[in-house]
């Protein structure tokens, strides 16, 4: 008796959400199975790599990247030699500096960073804000305006400002809007009502449901991508049916397991091979449950990703 | 999966010759699938309608034992559907194409992982023992190596001599996997002879289902399937299907732990390994295979799959005990928090960025964040005592400091107390301000200012000896008289006997500040008015929530329940508070005429004594059906409900008097259980049982204008299934009609019209 597996796509469809122009413009999202299930139907788009550049990178003190990045002075400068990691199919901008508690820098100096970056670069931008609400709300839309016609996309609009945010990166400024919320499906779909109810177009959004380094709390990420996911196919609830980016790099670099030196924690070896794979195993396991892209910051990990992606898709 | 009394008819003989006592053929088998009576007590059915329904009663998916370690078992393909129960473990490969040296080398590379990680051991649990060739002689050698460390062992060896070579120096904690569609029925004798699992590998899984078939018609089902394939894509494909057929297709060929040998599909990538493996950790590799396992894959790996196997219903706990952080020691502060995983690494992460030193005291609090434990009684002042005696701080510590969380400020003057000769001090109400707050040395201040005020308190008035007072004496002494006030509405009275539905009116409770506040100063005002709504509204009974109330429960429990009683013709109360000498006394002055008193509540875990208390006095007792966290499933519900039940019973109480809780859950976030807690209260109806709960905690969360639709709707699901009685918010009045209304569906009252207004 031959074994025959029960294979089939399901009936909802993750939107297909295009960022970026001409190109080198990159669609996110599109498929009708779980992830990697390429055995149930083909995976027609593949999950996509973002290489996180940030306006603190100067900080950044593990050996290979900091050469990787060797010379490098301005935020463009970052982002011109970013474009050329092998893997990366978007670039996004982490205005970290921002932050009225932190270095509190000037809206003005941002939007001129993130402008300097789109007149040098041809791939789709991406950007993540200081997490302060007041100050992101100002940012998102000076940078959403400054660059028009670039169809950027700004993570992340949450259920306190997605009225403005929505309102000025979508509706005004035509760009792609990312719908943020922490490990909460019912808030997930909720923030995805409430933007659509402004008149924005499903395919403006995509969704960050919620991140967190392996270790630290993750089953409650693992169970939202898994309960979204499915909701999205198996009911076809359309109001779940966007793409997901999960930025992974800022939360698997912070870690003790990245941050440790090696005098401190002398058993654990290698600090910089530490911090690859946390963000290698962090990004698969965002990958496996559903994510469509993931943002990620070492080239050696971004390699890896890679790979993971091409050998299973 | 139960088998419907339909199935099981299905195989019954059809005599109807009422040998075993049951009417009908269909009766009896109706009673076999309720686990009323066993299939034995029929003689007619044949052993092989016995054995086909033994199987389809089998769980899908096998557990297979390995030396201490458990494999499969799993009911579900996704955490949150219930919860996964074993978890991966893992191997290092080693093989005989590899020189001594190296196998030596790996060895002590291995050796060197092994630590402990929120209560749970971290190391590589099996050897993967690869056969490159057919030369017995090098790989027993490898073999007997290897078994000397004392870890499990898989044996990839499809080679029927050296397997059998291998297996006689092993040992018995061996995975034998070399069974193929060629060699099945030689490695099956062997395995079968050794007494160890048998691993089962094909080309494909056509082949592979096959040859398991093959071994199970053999008697063998001590199998796990290696579905490593040629790619990563392919063997994410065999575990996904395998793992699928034998969980949603129910079909239990499939129903074994798997093997994926990364080592083989990865070869010299150890990065890529590390995604690969997981992967797997989450979809459906029960041993995943590895070439290395150094600390910078395994923290990432181990971390992750300690994430993955939480129960979901439970919370993830840390261990009770002293952390010195940044190099904390003796004379460094004290800073306290609750066991709650999340909350242990939210502080202990913003504390390790102060870069101060600081001890944290982590003291148990059964895995509930700081709000809720506080709310529960489970982090008081008494449990933090509790935790300084039983860690011995006072002489580990010389410091005196002791920061206790910004949330529950509200303890610091009870924690001063408790802990005399300790400054206590209060952090700040948000994590993340607690970096600034330790560089600034805020707390040195505060320390200052505690220990002053301390001083002084000793010096004005020197420590009076507690006496412990009776309940008379208290009556007598702290309790203030209670004054009788016009309210405008009187308790119309209820007869214990009646059927109709029970609500418990859950508005007077500490939660609430106004109450608190009024609870502390005895103040009668705001209390008798929150009463009098509630019983405007129509409530059957009043729940007197006076808080953990560690100092003055009894007198404060006396002081209510009289007030409530004597102001509202004698109400009947349900006591709320952890603090059980304050129930003890609220029943001392409680009167009987409209029900006996409730004690809320319960459970089967830490506080299943409360039942003795009600059996004690005559109480009617709510029994929430849950020990440490909601239960998983309603197996689990009606066990902890048969264990208080039986409990009580033998105390003397009579099943009436149990008011079994199932736990309503919150539809934001576990919608998907919300059926199985209906379910269950049918069971509790099926046995006659009387059942409760605190039913708004449905709608928690959800905007108000809705709350009361999903209330409704809830009761009148709940109240078709046999509720008998919730604990509610009485001035919900669309909440109080749908009752009103399904008490007259359910012919408990007689209608007319104006039966609303009744």
């Amino acid at each position: 008796m031959a074994f025959t597996p029960k294979t089939a796509p399901y009936s909802g469809k993750i939107n297909a959400v295009t960022l970026g122009t001409g190109d080198k413009a990159v669609v996110i999202g599109g498929q009708n199975v779980m992830p990697f299930y390429t055995f149930d139907a083909p995976i027609e788009n593949a999950p996509k790599i973002g290489v996180e550049i940030s306006d603190l990178a100067a900080q950044w003190d593990v050996p290979a990247l900091k050469e990787f990045y060797a010379g490098c002075t301005t935020m463009a400068d970052y982002a011109k030699k970013a474009e050329t990691m092998p893997g990366v199919d978007f670039l996004c901008l982490h205005f970290e500096s921002a932050d009225p508690n932190g270095a509190n820098r000037s809206v003005a100096d941002c939007v001129a960073d993130a402008k300097a970056v789109a007149e040098a670069v041809s791939m789709p931008i991406v950007i993540l804000g200081c997490k302060n609400l007041e100050k992101d709300g100002e940012l998102f839309s000076k940078i959403a305006e400054a660059l028009q016609g670039k169809n950027i996309l700004v993570m992340s609009a949450k259920n306190e400002d997605y009225k403005t945010v929505g309102a000025s990166v979508v509706l005004a400024y035509g760009q792609k809007v990312g719908a943020e919320t922490a490990d909460d499906i019912n808030l997930a779909k909720q923030l995805n009502i409430m933007l659509k109810g402004l008149s924005i177009a499903p395919e403006s959004i995509v969704m960050n449901v919620g991140t967190a380094a392996v270790g630290y709390g993750f089953e409650y990420v693992a169970s939202t991508l898994d309960r979204v996911r499915m909701a999205a196919l198996a009911q076809s609830d359309a109001d779940l049916q966007m793409p997901i980016v999960s930025p992974v790099s800022p939360d698997t670099w912070s870690v003790k397991e990245s941050t440790a030196s090696e005098e401190d924690e002398p058993a654990w070896g290698c600090r910089e091979e530490r911090g690859i794979e946390m963000e290698v195993s962090t990004a698969a396991a965002n990958l496996i449950g559903g994510a469509d892209a993931v943002i990620m910051r070492h080239p050696a990990a971004i390699a890896t990703i890679k790979k993971f992606i091409t050998e299973l898709v | 999966m139960a088998l419907k009394g339909l199935d099981i008819f299905k195989l019954s003989p059809k005599k109807n010759c009422k040998e075993c006592g049951s009417p009908t053929c269909m009766a009896f088998c109706m009673k076999v699938a309720q686990g009323a009576v066993s299939i034995d007590k029929c003689p007619y059915f044949s052993d092989e309608a016995k054995a086909t329904l033994n199987e389809q009663t089998a769980p899908p998916m096998k557990t297979i034992t390995v030396g201490d370690h458990k494999l499969g078992g799993e009911t579900v393909l996704y955490r949150h559907e219930k919860t996964l129960v074993n978890k991966n473990l893992f191997a290092v490969a080693l093989s005989t194409a590899m020189t001594d040296a190296e196998v030596d080398a790996k060895l002590a590379e291995v050796a060197k992982v092994d630590y402990e990680r929120i209560g749970e051991r971290m190391y590589v649990e099996f050897l993967f023992l690869r056969n490159a060739g057919t030369d017995a002689a090098a790989y027993t050698k490898l073999v007997q190596k290897a078994a000397a460390t004392g870890l499990c062992l898989v044996l990839e060896c499809w080679d029927v001599e050296c397997a059998k070579a291998a297996l006689a120096v092993a040992g018995k904690n061996v995975i034998l996997d070399g069974a193929t569609p060629a060699n099945w029925e030689a490695m099956n004798e062997a395995a079968t002879a050794a007494g160890v699992t048998l691993g089962v590998w094909a080309e494909n899984l056509s082949d592979l289902y096959d040859t398991v078939k093959n071994l199970e018609a053999k008697g063998n089902k001590n199998l796990v399937l290696d579905v490593t394939g040629k790619t990563a894509k392919e063997t994410l494909a065999n575990a996904v299907l395998v793992r699928r057929t034998a969980l949603k297709d129910g079909d239990r060929s499939f129903g074994y732990p798997s093997i994926v040998n990364l080592a083989a599909i990865a070869q010299g990538d150890d990065r890529l390994q590390t995604a690969y493996a997981t992967a797997f950790v989450e979809k459906y590799g029960s041993i995943i295979v590895m070439e290395n396992m150094t600390y910078a894959q395994a923290l990432p790996l181990y971390g992750l799959r300690q994430n993955i196997f939480t129960d979901p219903q439970k919370p993830m706990k840390v261990e009770s005990k002293i952390y010195p952080l940044n190099g904390a020691d003796e004379n460094s502060p004290c800073a306290l928090t609750v066991d709650f995983a999340l909350t242990y690494f939210l502080v202990s992460g913003e504390l390790e960025r102060s870069n101060e030193p600081v001890n944290l005291i982590i003291t148990d609090a059964s895995g509930m964040s700081v709000l809720t434990a506080w709310a529960a009684g489970k982090f008081s002042s008494s449990t933090v005592k509790k935790t300084f005696q039983d860690l011995d701080i006072e002489n580990k510590i010389k410091n005196r400091t002791l920061i206790i969380p910004g949330k529950v400020a509200v303890m610091k003057g009870e924690i001063q107390e408790k802990l005399p000769g300790w400054n206590v001090v209060v952090a700040p109400a948000e994590a993340v301000q607690l970096p600034k707050y330790m560089k600034d040395k805020e707390y040195e201040a505060a320390a200052k200012a505690a220990a002053a005020e301390a001083a002084a308190k000793a010096a004005a008035a020197p420590v009076e000896e507690v006496k412990e007072l009776s309940f008379d004496e208290l009556l007598a002494t702290k309790v203030p008289a209670i004054e009788v006030v016009d309210m405008g509405v009187k308790y119309k009275g209820h007869n214990p006997e009646s059927k109709t539905f029970v609500t418990i009116g859950e508005r007077i409770h500490c939660i609430s500040p106004a109450i608190r506040k009024a609870m502390d100063e005895r103040d009668p005002a705001p209390i008798l008015k929150r009463a009098a709504e509630q019983i405007a509204a129509g409530a059957t009974y009043l729940d007197v929530n006076i808080g953990p109330a560690e100092k003055d429960g009894p007198e404060r429990m006396m002081w209510a329940v009289k007030l409530l009683q004597e102001n509202f013709n004698n109400v009947p109360l349900a006591l709320d508070t952890a603090n059980k000498k304050a129930i003890e006394a609220g029943i001392k002055v409680y009167n009987r005429t409209n029900g006996k008193p409730i004690v809320n509540s319960a459970d089967a875990g830490s506080r299943i004594s409360n039942i003795d208390l009600a059996a004690a006095n005559d109480a009617i007792c709510i029994a929430l059906c849950s020990a440490d966290g909601i239960a998983k499933d309603n197996d689990e519900r009606m066990k902890h409900c048969h264990d208080m039940l039986e409990r009580g019973l033998s105390l003397g109480m009579t099943s009436d008097d149990l008011w079994f809780d199932p736990l309503f859950l919150v539809v934001k976030g576990m919608q998907d259980k919300q059926m199985d807690v209906l379910n269950a209260i049918k069971m509790f109806a099926d046995e006659g049982l009387k059942s409760t709960g605190g039913l708004s905690n449905n709608s928690n969360g959800a905007p108000k204008n809705v709350r009361p639709i999903m209330d409704s709707a809830l009761v009148a699901m709940a109240m078709m299934q046999g509720l008998t009685s919730a604990i509610v918010n009485p001035c919900d009045l669309r909440l109080m009609e749908t009752i009103k209304s399904c008490d007259i569906f359910k012919n408990h009252v007689l209608y007319s019209d104006s039966y609303l207004d009744l």
